[in-house]
């Protein structure tokens, strides 16, 4: 779940486009399908799919009338999105879906469309052909070497990441340019990024990639196109680069480094996807859990321990790995630093900055335990049980309480117009709090709400 | 006097053989261990000390390391670090079979507890170093300018000290810590202060550093002018001589084989020791040899300077000499003291001295000499052993205070018990006994209260007092320390003239670092025992600690939230769910067979829980004599299994039945109380039994302050190594018969009292302010009549419970203590016996 609402995030990122680019977006029928199986909520599918082979507008009443009258918040969730996405145009109270979307979307369910609309596989065999474990230990060195470097591990050279990954990451703020030094060095935003699961981390890369090729004038939509397109793939099967633009091209060298895609020479002509291309836009885990990720990235030591945790929840760590020091202060409070020993101290403060940023206490408690030291290990349990239950304990004191972003809209101008507000704000979904007495209201989102008291006081002129 | 019966502590058992000092001991930490939370702001080391103090060791702060420029070999995870970024440090080749780490930034030692050489190594850092913690794998040490005053008292050579560090450090030492120690120790113990003819004068081998001390203002206007000696007023005699020494009690065989012991402390045999490979043995000889080399010094010089100051300026002097950076040492040359008269008196055969006293009465005997001193041993681990063995060896008149009239004949039943001091040569002095003993010396047991108050006193009291103050004394032996503030100190160390000062504590911790004060007004600290060894070997009991939370329940969470921080106490003690928690434990436990303490700091709720549960209760309040019936019956009566107490049963007070203890509500954030209350059940008689587990839980109230203070006390434990078990539900409590308010109508009317209570007593802490200190001398006239707002209070709330304030529960719930009272066949000595003997016979 984790892993699909922070997917989610990066699909969001998509919604600011302009609407031109929607409507550029959508005639790949690649595009099309995985805006429709990725960005819309079910009751939005239901709308579409409903739309879809209908050649004439259908009444919004009609939609309405599908929807039990409990569900409202549910239906102005779904056409906030359509309308959101550009999905469909709504003239005189009806609804059409996007001319472009839906010939394309027809095109990607019925199979129709060009050929290499959905990747072109190689017609001839690979004569070095390479295999499903191959690719997936190629992705997963392509992009630890990233991870490595990021907390500036020492890389062997070959697996240094390239230029054009030490730029993305400089751009993204995830690295950057020590004052002194040329050394890159990792950020705040750079350690939030290490914690993500995998696909979450690739999404944010790609994101990232795609905000810096509008600024080298590389066309967004190509690029959209390209990486909707490598979610559609299949695994383990080779596909021919002549059906992609000259951008996209261009832009497999790039994933080639992140591990996305394979290509034994740059020259090559057949590229296969990897596990995280094609995981792109499902919602299968990529690769592995971030923790079991972490763990691989970090420790050449699952054998070899070197955590000690002791019952007044100071932690002492044998080591001098700065990836392992990075990730200890995730969730614990470093106090010194010895050239083979690390000092530090769980905190109910370093818990819950820990969880605030993500990391669950079993998570915590699953990294210590996998790192113990082999003194520890003689104990069972491995760690000291009044910790583990404390910051457990944390965690759960934490989930209590829960913050929610939001506005609050208070000085209406009468109590009529107070209510309706706080009635819309209802059925579309938004409201979190109300108080009547003092005639405020706390919602989630403001846009429509504005829009909606904007419209009301035009009518009511 | 009943107390007796309650004094049968478990003091150095005689079947017990004191085992050699086999070097496993571990100390525990100090006030000082401020938690790490500050480490990272912290400017230095020192800055939690104050004053003069604060000056002295500005000097000797580790400047070096706070200059040092950022590292530039740093990497991405240096600047987590900031100064304590020491990852530039070279590792010895061999670091692997070295057990600790040290940080040249801030003294602190980290040591490996898990390594062969561990053992050595940790008695040598008791020595030098404050332990912060100690728990299982790594223990923590820090270095400051007081526990090398400890060092260098105890006959430590800086040169030695460092030699030994280097040994067991994984990294060579740092230059910031030779110099730090060289620094600290060079100027130490180059002046002593001595008391003769009951007068007293600084002395030291180096004639400029007396006239140094001359010239500064504050010591030059205490000095003394006499006739003798030269233009400066400095006289000069022949230097004191060593010889063997015996401590008591500290081997089997007597005589010859103890010499020869402490010879070979002495350094006779240090050399050879020396030979030895094993760093423990290291250790010993560096000892040694330093000791022996003191005996050498000592009659090298063959003349000490000294001039005397007066009396009043004592403190001034010390207080000046540590400003400037030469601490005075202390030391009681008692063998050759032929003007105070001998007591004869000594250990009784049957005494063994554990290896851990024997370890701290050699600390403060090493050189032949008494020095003046704290020694730190768990609660239950047998103190007043160790007070009285160090009298026994000196041999002459002591002065033993302590905190509390039941205390005064504790100590004087040990002292008659352990050792053959003829019962006319001890005497106490309390408010209704003010005896002298026969003879030239003797033993005056008394209570700092008696000691130091100030006005009104009785002509017998005022007789007794110049007695006291009148003479010289060879010891003063303080029991518990820690609680008794610095001006009660001062007053008493300026009235009675002693050679040397033994204090003994549990906890030398205090929230208000006052703490630091003793290292001047009584001497460093010579010894503090590891709690958690002793308990593996069996002479503590092994303890669960555990902390329930109880959530509030809504309306007590409300009033919580409306009330002042200052009067929200009573409703997170007050809380329902916690009663029903405490209520569920002690079922759960007399069930089991455990006796159960019940500790409540506030007495509004101490007495109502424990009418509620029909329990007998003591507070500062109870007459004397019925405290004492419900403690026999504690202690003896099958039926009575549970006692509730205040504050006044946090030290002093020995039960060693006790097995369970609840903690209802305390002091704050105190972690000396915590400390001194889970030292309620350490000397639990049954600690030996197989599998045998003492419990402490301390009840918290959820979501309140208590929470946040209940961290805070358990710092100290924390650090021992001691594990707080989180329970956040007690398994089966829905399902107690007769659970007590259970129905909202029962909790609301709780409410309705707490709420009365509260605004009768606008400042419900002062109820808790009552009985503060662990002086529960109530039968003193002079305390009730320094005290009146107490009776006041104590009127208040009578009233109160006798159902003046329309309390409805208070005709239900008649006090437990009362049925103790009328209970037959209780009434004396005789009778109980009777009645026990009719049980056993009973059991078969």
């Amino acid at each position: 779940m984790a892993a699909n609402t922070q997917s989610m995030r990066g699909f969001e990122h998509l919604e600011g486009l302009p609407e031109a680019v929607f409507k550029r977006l959508y005639q790949q029928p690649a595009t099309a399908l995985a805006i429709f199986r990725r960005m819309l909520p079910n009751l939005g599918k239901t709308f579409v799919m409903a739309m879809l082979f209908n050649p004439d507008p259908i009444p919004i009443s009609t939609l309405e009338a599908w929807v039990h009258p409990t569900k409202n918040s549910l239906k102005e969730e779904a056409f906030a999105k359509l309308r959101q996405l550009h999905l469909v145009n709504e003239r005189q109270g009806t609804f059409a879906l996007d001319a472009t979307f839906k010939v394309e979307l027809k095109k990607a369910l019925t199979g129709g469309g060009p050929p290499g609309c959905f990747g072109l596989p190689c017609d001839t065999d690979d004569k070095k052909k390479v295999d499903v474990a191959f690719l997936d230990k190629y992705a997963t060195e392509q992009w630890e070497s990233i991870l490595h470097f990021m907390v500036g591990n020492e890389v062997p050279s070959s697996r240094r990441p390239s230029e054009g990954v030490v730029r993305l990451l400089l751009h993204g703020k995830l690295m950057e340019k020590a004052r002194s030094s040329s050394e890159t060095m990792i950020t705040q935003l750079g350690f939030s990024f290490l914690l993500q699961e995998v696909n979450a981390q690739v999404w944010t890369l790609l994101l990232l990639y795609l905000d810096m090729a509008e600024q080298l004038r590389m066309d967004p939509v190509d690029i959209l196109h390209f990486l909707f397109l490598l979610g559609s793939l299949e695994l383990g099967q080779d596909y021919d680069m002549k059906s992609l633009t000259p951008t996209q091209k261009g832009m497999l060298e790039d994933l080639r480094d992140y591990g996305i895609v394979y290509q034994r020479k740059s020259s090559s002509r057949r590229f296969y996807p990897t596990r995280l291309a094609t995981a792109l836009t499902s919602e299968v885990r990529a690769l592995n859990s971030p923790a079991a990720t972490m763990k691989n990235a970090i420790s050449q030591s699952d054998d070899n321990g070197f955590l000690i945790v002791e019952t007044n929840y100071r932690m002492y760590a044998y080591t001098n790995s700065p990836l392992q020091i990075a990730v200890l202060n995730l969730f614990a409070r470093l106090i010194s630093r010895f050239p083979n020993l690390v000092t530090a101290r769980i905190t109910r403060e370093s818990i819950r900055l820990a969880i605030s940023k993500g990391i669950t206490a079993e998570q915590i408690i699953d990294y210590m335990t996998a790192n113990a030291h082999p003194q520890l290990r003689k104990n069972t349990p491995i760690l000291p049980p009044t910790v583990v239950d404390q910051i457990r304990l944390w965690q759960i004191e934490g989930e209590r309480m829960k913050a929610t972003h939001g506005y609050l809209f208070k000085e209406f101008t009468s109590n009529s117009e107070f209510n309706a507000v706080c009635k819309y704000a209802n059925d579309i979904g938004v409201l979190v709090w109300v108080d009547k007495s003092k005639g405020m209201l706390f919602v989630s989102k403001h846009e429509q709400i504005a829009d909606y008291i904007r419209k009301r006081a035009q009518s009511n002129k | 006097m009943q107390a007796a019966t309650m004094a049968t502590k478990r003091k150095g058992s005689i079947n017990e053989l004191p085992k050699p000092s086999a070097g496993t001991k571990r100390p525990k930490p100090d006030a000082s261990s401020d938690d790490d939370d500050d480490d990272l702001e912290e400017e230095a080391p020192d800055e939690e000390e104050q004053g003069a103090l604060t000056r002295v060791m500005d000097k000797f702060s580790f400047a070096g390391a706070r200059a040092r420029p950022n590292i530039p070999t740093g990497d991405s995870v240096s600047r987590l670090f900031k100064r304590d970024e020491l990852s530039f440090l070279k590792m010895k080749p061999d670091h692997e079979s070295r057990p600790m780490w040290i940080n040249p930034r801030n003294g602190k030692i980290i040591l490996e507890s898990f390594s062969p050489l561990a053992p050595a190594a940790q008695d040598f850092l008791t020595a030098i170093a404050e332990p912060l913690s100690r728990p299982t794998y790594l223990h923590e040490y820090r270095i400051t300018p007081h526990s090398l005053y400890a060092a260098v008292s105890v006959g430590l050579d800086p040169k030695d000290i460092v030699a030994v560090l280097d040994r067991f450090s994984k990294i060579p030492i740092p230059n910031e810590i030779v110099q730090f120690i060289n620094g600290c120790t060079g100027s130490y113990g180059k002046v002593k202060l001595v008391l003769k003819h009951n007068r007293y004068f600084l002395e030291s081998s180096d004639m400029k550093m007396l006239q140094i001390l001359l010239k500064n203002p504050v010591i030059g206007e205490q000095r003394v002018i006499t006739d003798g000696g030269d233009e400066d007023g400095i006289t000069r005699e022949s230097a004191p001589k060593m010889g063997a020494l015996v401590i008591p009690g500290t081997k089997i065989a007597a005589g010859v084989a103890q010499g020869q012991q402490i010879t070979q402390q002495n350094g006779v045999d240090g050399a050879e020791q020396r030979e030895g490979e094993t760093a423990e043995e290291l250790f010993a000889s560096v000892t040694a040899l330093k000791e022996g080399e003191d005996d050498d010094d000592d009659e090298d010089a063959e003349a000490v300077h000294s001039f005397e100051v007066h009396a009043e300026g004592v403190e001034k002097v010390q207080k000046e000499c540590l400003t400037l950076g030469y601490p005075l040492l202390e030391e009681y040359d008692f063998r050759n003291d032929q003007r105070n008269a001998n007591l004869d008196m000594d250990l009784r055969p049957q005494a063994q001295i554990r290896h851990y006293q024997e370890k701290s009465l050699s600390k403060m005997f090493g050189n032949g000499r008494a020095k003046s001193g704290i020694i730190v041993l768990p609660c239950g681990a047998g103190k007043t052993l160790v007070g009285i063995t160090a009298a026994c060896t000196i041999k002459k008149s002591v002065v033993v205070l302590c905190t509390s009239s039941m205390s005064v004949v504790q100590w004087r039943n040990e002292f008659l018990k352990w050792s053959t001091i003829n019962p006319d040569q001890i005497a106490v002095f309390t408010s209704e006994n003010k005896e002298r003993f026969r003879g030239d010396a003797g033993i005056i047991v008394s209570t700092y209260s008696m000691v130091t108050n100030s006005r009104n006193r009785s002509h017998d009291s005022q007789k007794m007092m110049d007695f006291l103050t009148g003479r010289e004394w060879g010891l003063l032996l303080l029991d518990e320390v820690h609680v008794v503030p610095a001006n009660i100190f001062r007053r008493v160390i300026h009235s009675i003239a002693t050679h040397a000062k033994l204090g003994l504590t549990a906890t030398l911790l205090r929230e208000d670092d006052k703490i630091q004060d003793l290292n001047f007004l009584i001497g460093p600290k010579l010894y503090e025992a590891n709690w958690m060894e002793l308990s593996e070997q069996g002479h503590i009991a092994r303890v669960q600690c555990a902390e329930v939370w109880c959530p509030m329940t809504t309306e007590f969470y409300q009033e919580y939230l409306k009330e002042t921080p200052r009067k929200r106490a009573l409703f997170y003690i007050m809380n329902p769910r916690k009663f029903q928690a405490c209520q569920f434990l002690i079922d759960y436990h007399e069930k089991r067979g455990d006796k159960i303490i019940v500790f409540s700091d506030n007495v509004f709720a101490l007495a109502a829980y424990a009418r509620k549960l029909n329990k007998p209760y003591i507070y500062g309040g109870t007459p004397q004599q019925e405290r004492l019936k419900i403690l026999q019956n504690f202690q003896r009566n099958e039926l009575i299994n549970t006692v509730f107490l205040s504050k006044i049963g946090d030290t002093s007070l020995d039960l060693p039945e006790a097995t369970c203890l609840i903690q209802v509500s305390s002091h704050y954030g105190s972690r000396r109380q915590e400390a001194q209350r889970l030292g309620r059940i350490l000397r639990a008689k049954r600690r030996n039994d197989e599998g045998f587990n003492a419990f402490f839980y301390s009840l918290v109230s959820k979501d309140t302050a208590e929470m946040y203070y209940s961290s805070k006390r358990q710092a100290f434990l924390v650090d021992q190594g001691y594990a707080f078990k989180v329970i956040t539900h007690l398994q089966g409590i829905e399902n107690l018969p007769g659970l007590a308010y259970d129905t909202p109508a029962e909790r609301r009317e709780l409410l309705q009292s707490v709420l009365l209570e509260n605004a009768q007593n606008a400042d419900v802490n002062s109820i808790e302010r009552e009985t503060d200190g662990g002086f529960f001398d109530r039968t003193r006239g002079d305390w009730r009549g320094k005290n009146g707002a107490i009776v006041k209070r104590n009127a208040a709330r009578l009233s109160g419970l006798s159902g003046g304030d329309t309390m409805a529960y208070v005709e239900q719930n008649a006090s437990a203590n009362k049925k103790i009272k009328v209970a037959p066949g209780m009434q004396n000595k005789f009778m109980k016996k009777l009645k026990s003997d009719a049980v056993k016979k009973a059991r078969g």
